[in-house]
Formats: structure tokens, sequence, C-alpha cells
């Protein structure tokens, strides 16, 4: 496709300014070798990203197609899916009781994890921006939560925590509070996942303090040379320059805390109980999915979710305009 | 016709990717091709789920019936409960059906229906021996006037309880003909003189709710598939266990919220409760992991001087896969297992009680502590069991997950009984008509 013609062009532009003529002309004999190498470094490319292109492909591209004409269809695994229209998406929003259930604990369990988990992220990476002795230690302690955390073998350690005569339940009744194991009771089993969710802040911690390294220390110099003390500081400093970082954190927490499925469906046995009280979005689905075997009801819940995230995203980076801060910018 | 042979390629791979979705896991299996042999050596497959006792004498008895047979070999697979089903479902679905399938009550029709399991009765009487079965526990696997499965068990609810704690209180063991209202007040008693209740709260399993039934001459499902009760009908079991709560004679909330049959979860394990209502082939899981008391076993209580409620249930059944390759061996390894005396010696009552007669009889005589107080249990209500209640139709899981979900509001007080009956009615009609 590449004509002689723009070949030239691009050869002839100006971006060396500095090249003489002698050796423009010595490119202008090179410059055919040179293309016909970009071409192939550009089939090099494309063989290089092969595993990952047919991986994405074959493992996301491919089945999320599927699954949105899964969501139109009426399929049980057994016999091949038959069209049905809307009928899984109306059912869904008309019919179900239940997916109203898991739609409430799902939103309450996310207004409640995303605030907590990124204030305690913010509130250690600022602990640990401080210079002082053994600080990788501290670091790699606060982050290994994050590792460990999504594991189902942290999940089995908070059933065991939680349950009616486990450790909490014997401590809290030592000093007189007889609550009973918090994941037997509904009004309580939502709130033993919010902690375990918002335990898990490592990752938007090292985000963090990778953004606090990134401010310049005479911003706060030139602050405390002003007057400012150390939460005027935090406020009129802190705040702003990171304000991108956090708005990544928050997108990207926002979307997690959606997605939350193993802690709740280790935790309460894969039931979402007691009384639906645990009964995430995922939950529901996979239940719908793999215990009902009604796939094509299943897929039409992902996609409701997908589009809800997609949506809820971009609100949020509607609102980013107001707070958001990048250096560099002026501010309205 | 290559192009609807393309068109059949292109749907399966549609489905594997779908499967993929989930259970990157299970692709290799899923969308492998099954290889089929002709004469010679064969190879099948043979899948159930249970626990680890199951596994082993299971394994074992699959390794004597290979040392009986050199020419077959038999690969066997076995999960929990609910990541065995995910599974074989997706294996089915993908072309890559195991042989010999474990199935269950809630489960035997639907795949039956799904035109997946192999009709026995070409085989049965002359390869597959039916005759030392008894007939009412065989029936269990006739559906629409075929056999579809072979029982691997027999098992009858129970009331297993702690001699001790119910002695304390002053009652007397409770016997064969009693009554809904001498176990409520036998239960009180019990909560009243130890401060442990009387027994589970058992409004939770829909198990129970279907003995209940019976007692009053109802069935949970109609042979063709419908409900079978009303919303009335669950409102008046539910009260029953609403009344007996209220005087401290169930377990309290946050133990009932547990129970999933498994002795592990069971709040009569727990030491919450005094008694517990179950099937009795996990009888011998409850005296292994029961401490500090005497467990014994009496009927469930009923209304109806004539009608126990209490029926001849089959734990699991065994079906072949209509599209195995080597259906012979797979019959050969049903035969093996159901009848041989070798076999039923090792298998024991890991999956209740042997379904063969004779081997039930010999496997009773030789029992040890465990398995010989299921036999004594199983001997004693023999005169009032009543035939298996039938197989349950599509949709039954999510019905009985809905049941307990639902009582979970009930017991935590969010909702009426009334309500909730209304409501586990409603969503069972709607999921019982889906197409």
């Amino acid at each position: 496709m590449t004509s002689p013609a723009t070949l030239r062009a691009a050869g002839a532009s100006d971006n060396e300014p500095g090249a003489a003529n002698p050796s423009r002309g010595r490119r202008a004999g090179g410059r055919r070798p040179r293309s016909s190498r970009r071409r192939g470094e550009g089939r090099a490319a494309w063989l290089l990203l092969t595993p990952w292109t047919a991986g994405a492909l074959l493992l996301t591209i491919g089945p999320a197609a599927v699954s949105l004409y899964l969501s139109f269809t009426d399929y049980n695994l057994f016999d091949p899916p038959h069209w049905i229209g809307l009928r899984n998406y109306t059912a869904m929003f008309t019919r179900d009781p239940r997916y109203w259930d898991a739609v409430r604990v799902t939103a309450r369990y996310v207004v409640l994890v995303v605030p907590i988990k990124l204030a305690l992220a913010l509130a250690v990476a600022l602990l640990l921006n401080r210079k002082r002795r053994g600080q990788g230690f501290y670091r790699s302690a606060f982050y290994a939560p994050s590792l460990l955390g999504a594991s189902v073998a942290v999940a089995l350690v908070w059933r065991a925590l939680f349950s009616t005569g486990g450790t909490v339940d014997h401590l809290l009744s030592d000093i007189g509070i007889h609550t009973g194991g918090w994941i037997d009771q509904p009004q309580y089993a939502l709130y033993t996942l919010v902690l375990l969710g918002a335990w898990q802040f490592g990752a938007p911690m090292v985000i963090f303090l990778a953004g606090l390294k990134q401010i310049p220390g005479d911003l706060y110099e030139a602050a405390a040379i002003d007057g400012a003390g150390p939460i005027r500081r935090f406020w009129s400093v802190t705040v702003p320059m990171l304000s991108p970082v956090l708005l990544f954190n928050l997108v990207l927490e926002t979307i997690h805390a959606f997605q939350a499925f193993t802690g709740a469906f280790i935790v309460s046995s894969g039931r979402g109980g007691p009384g639906d009280s645990t009964l995430f979005y995922t939950l529901y689905l996979y239940q719908r999915g793999f215990t009902d075997f009604r796939m094509g009801y299943a897929s039409a819940m992902a996609w409701v979710l997908l589009l809800a995230l997609g949506a809820l995203t971009l609100v949020l980076f509607g609102t980013a305009r107001r707070w958001v801060f990048y250096a560099g910018q002026e501010r309205a | 016709m290559p192009r609807a042979a393309r068109s059949r390629a292109v749907r399966r791979t549609a489905l594997c990717l779908a499967a993929v979705l989930g259970l990157t896991g299970t692709l290799a299996t899923a969308c492998g091709s099954s290889s089929s042999g002709s004469g010679g050596p064969v190879s099948i497959r043979f899948v159930w789920w249970g626990n680890a006792d199951r596994a082993k004498a299971t394994n074992d008895a699959v390794a004597a019936f290979e040392k009986a047979n050199p020419s077959i070999t038999v690969h066997t697979e076995y999960a929990s409960y609910d990541a065995y089903f995910e599974k074989l479902a997706t294996q089915v679905a993908g072309g890559a059906s195991p042989d010999l399938i474990q199935l269950d009550r809630a489960t035997l029709g639907e795949y039956q229906q799904k035109g997946v399991l192999l009709p026995l009765d070409s085989y049965t009487g002359k390869t597959l021996h039916t005759s030392g079965l008894s007939p009412l526990l065989l029936a269990s696997g006739r559906i629409s006037g075929s056999q579809y499965a072979i029982p691997g068990g027999q098992t009858t609810q129970m009331l297993v309880y702690d001699k001790t704690l119910w002695s304390r209180a002053g009652v007397t063991p409770p016997a064969n003909g009693w009554t809904w209202a001498q176990f409520a007040t036998m239960s009180e008693a019990v909560g009243k003189a130890t401060g442990i209740p009387g027994s589970t709260d058992f409004g939770w399993a829909i198990d129970w709710f279907e003995v209940y039934l019976a007692e009053h001459g109802k069935h949970l499902y109609t042979s063709d598939g419908k409900l079978g009760f009303t919303a009335d009908d669950l409102a008046a079991f539910w009260n029953l266990t609403a009344t007996i709560c209220s005087a401290d004679g169930l377990s309290k909330p946050t133990a009932t919220t547990k129970m999933d049959g498994s002795t592990a979860n069971s709040a009569l394990v727990t030491k919450q409760a005094a008694s517990e209502i179950n099937y009795d082939s996990n009888l011998t899981g409850y005296l292994s992991s029961y401490n500090g008391g005497t467990l014994a076993e009496a009927p469930l209580p009923s209304d109806n001087a004539t009608v126990s409620g209490l029926a001849a249930m089959p734990p699991v059944s065994f079906a072949v896969s209509k599209r195995s390759a080597h259906p012979d061996a797979a019959i050969k390894l049903l035969d093996f297992l159901t009848n041989d005396p070798g076999a039923g010696a090792i298998l024991g009552t890991t999956r209740g009680m042997p379904p063969n007669l004779s081997i039930r009889a010999s496997v009773c005589a030789n029992a040890t502590s465990s398995t010989k107080a299921v036999c004594s249990y199983e001997d004693s209500v023999k005169s009032i069991v009543g035939p298996s209640f039938g197989n349950w139709p599509t949709g039954s899981a999510a019905i009985k997950r809905d049941f307990q979900q639902i009582y979970d509001d009930v017991i935590f007080g969010r909702t009426s009984v009334s309500a909730a009956a209304a409501r586990v009615v409603g969503d069972a009609q709607q999921t019982l008509s889906q197409p």
C-alpha cells in the first residue's frame, strides 16, 4: 500500500532539521532497505503478538461474543441454545426478586468497601512514605494481605474467625459482648466481607506510595515556609497532587469490588446466606449458570454487569473534571 | 453433508468457548475428543461424588473389577457434590460424557429428559442382573416405563438423638408411631432441662417437608413435574417449627442457617441441638464425629397413624451414558458393583444399605459398630417404610436452595411465615415453568 511518494515524503520530513544534503543523498539511497526492514519489523511484531492475540481472541473476545449471543437464548448446556429474544432480560428485571437482592447486596458492599479500602491504603501509604529504618519490611508486610487475601485459604480462615464459637465470638464474649458468630447473622455477615475486602488494601497502597514519591519536595517546603501545618499541607499539596492517582485507584477498586466473589462464595459455602445477605451479583450469576444450568440467564446477567460497570466508569471519569488536578494544568 | 457437519462443528466450538468462560479448568476434558477403540483392551470412565471413605471403597471395588476383567481399564473421578455436577454438565455438553455416571433424585429425571442416558431394558436380566434388588427400590430408576438407572444403595430418613441428653430431661425415647405434638413437648423439655435445644430446626430442608407432606397424603412434585403443594401446606409446616422454636425446643437461627446435611456443619455435632433429622446413610458419619454422648436413632414423628412418612430412597443411582463407546463394559462394571459379593463387602454402607438384598444381609451380618447401627435402624423401621417418593423434576436444585434461603429470612425474623411460604411457591412455579 505504501507508495514511493509517501515514503519520499516521510524521508523528506523535517524530523532532522540539521541533516546536510550529502547525508540526505546517502539516506535516499538507503530508503528502500530501511522501509522493507520496517515492514519486516511489523511482521515480526505481529508474529510475536500471536500468542497474546490468539489468547485474547479465543479466551476473551470469542467467549464474550458467544455469551452475548447466549444471553438472548435459553441454554441449559445439554440442548442447543434456542433464541428467546429479550426474555432473560425482562425476567431478570421484572420477575426475579433474588436478582434485586443481589443488586442491593452488591451495591451496599461497593459503597462500604471502596472508601474504607482507599482511606486505609492512603493512610498507610502516608505512614510508609516517611524515611524510616526497615521501611522495605513494613511495605512488604502491609502488601502481604493483598497477595493472600483473595485466596481460598484466607476466606476459610475468615469463616473460622467469625463463625459462632469462633475466635471473634469468644473474644467479644470475654468482654461481655454477646453477638454470636457474625457470618451466621444476616445483619452482620456482609460486614465481615467488607472487612476482608478492605484488608486487602496493598495494591492501591503501593500505587499511592508511588504517587506520593512523585510529589516534588519543594512544594512542601514552600508551603511550610508560608506557615502551612501538616494538615493544611495534606489538603492543599498532597491531595491535589495525588488526585490523578486517586481517580485511578477509585475506578479500579470500584470495578474490583463489583466483581468480588471468592470471599462470599467460601464464607457462605456458595449460598450467599444467611438469608441472601451475602449474595453478591457474581455469586448469584454463578448459581444461575453452574447450579441451575441456566447459562443464557447467567450470560444476560454478566452483560448487564458489564454495561453497568462501563456506565459507572464513565460517570466517574465525568466527575473527574471537577476534582482531579493534573500537574502543569491551570486550575479553573 | 460437509456444510451441516461444519455448522455442527462451529456450534460445538461455540459451546466449548462458552464453557471456557467459566470453567477454563475443564476445557481439556470438555473439548477433548473421546477415543473409541474397537476390539482388544477397552477403557471406560466412572464418576461419582462423595467423601474420602466412599472414594477409597469405590476405587478398591473398581480395582477388584479390573482384576476380574483384565481387558477393561476403568478411569475413576470423584468430587464434592456441587463441583461434581458442574463438571459433569460441562463434559456432557462438550460430548465427552463419562460412561458410568452417579446421579441422584434431583438430577436423574433431568439427565434422562435431556436424552443423555441409555435405556437399560435390553440389558436387564441378561448382563445386568436386577432380580436380587428390592423391587420398591429398583422402581426408583424407572422413568416413563423404562429402566434408566440402578439404585446404588438404600437410605431412609431418621432422627438421630443424644440419648444421654434426652434421658436427662426424663422423656421416653421416641418409638414408632409417635406424633409431632409429642416431638414438640419432648424437644422443649430437653431444652429446658439441659440448656441445649431438643432438636435441630428441621424447617431448613425441603427433604423433611417432603416427609411432612407424605404424612398428609401429598407430594412435593406431581408425577408430571408440577408443584404438588400449596403455600398453606408450607405455612403449616413452618408454623410447626416456629412454635417449637419459640419454646426453645429447636436450634437457634445461627446454627440452623449453617445446615447443609453434612456432619461438619451439623447443629447436633456442634452441640447446638440434642437431636437432628437426616438420612441414615449419614449415621456412620454422626457416630464417628460425635463426642461426649451416646447416639440413638428413631423414626420421624407422624400425625398419620397409617403413613409413617418414611421412604426407602436411593441416596445415589448409577446410569450409563447414551454416548458411551463401550456400553457393554460400563454395564459389566455396574453389574459387578451391584451384585458381586466381593464388591459388596468392599463398598459396605458407603452409599447406604447395599441395594442387593443378599449382599445387604451378609454385609449386615458381618457389620462392625457403625454399619451395624445403620442395619439395625433399617431393620427396626422395615415394617413402616414406604416406597421412594420418586425423582424430582428439572429445576428442583434451584427450588431446594430457594427453600432454604427463604427459611433463613423466616428464622431471622425478616419476613412472616405466610409471606415466605407464598414466595417459595411462586418462585418454584416459575422455575418449573421454564422451557
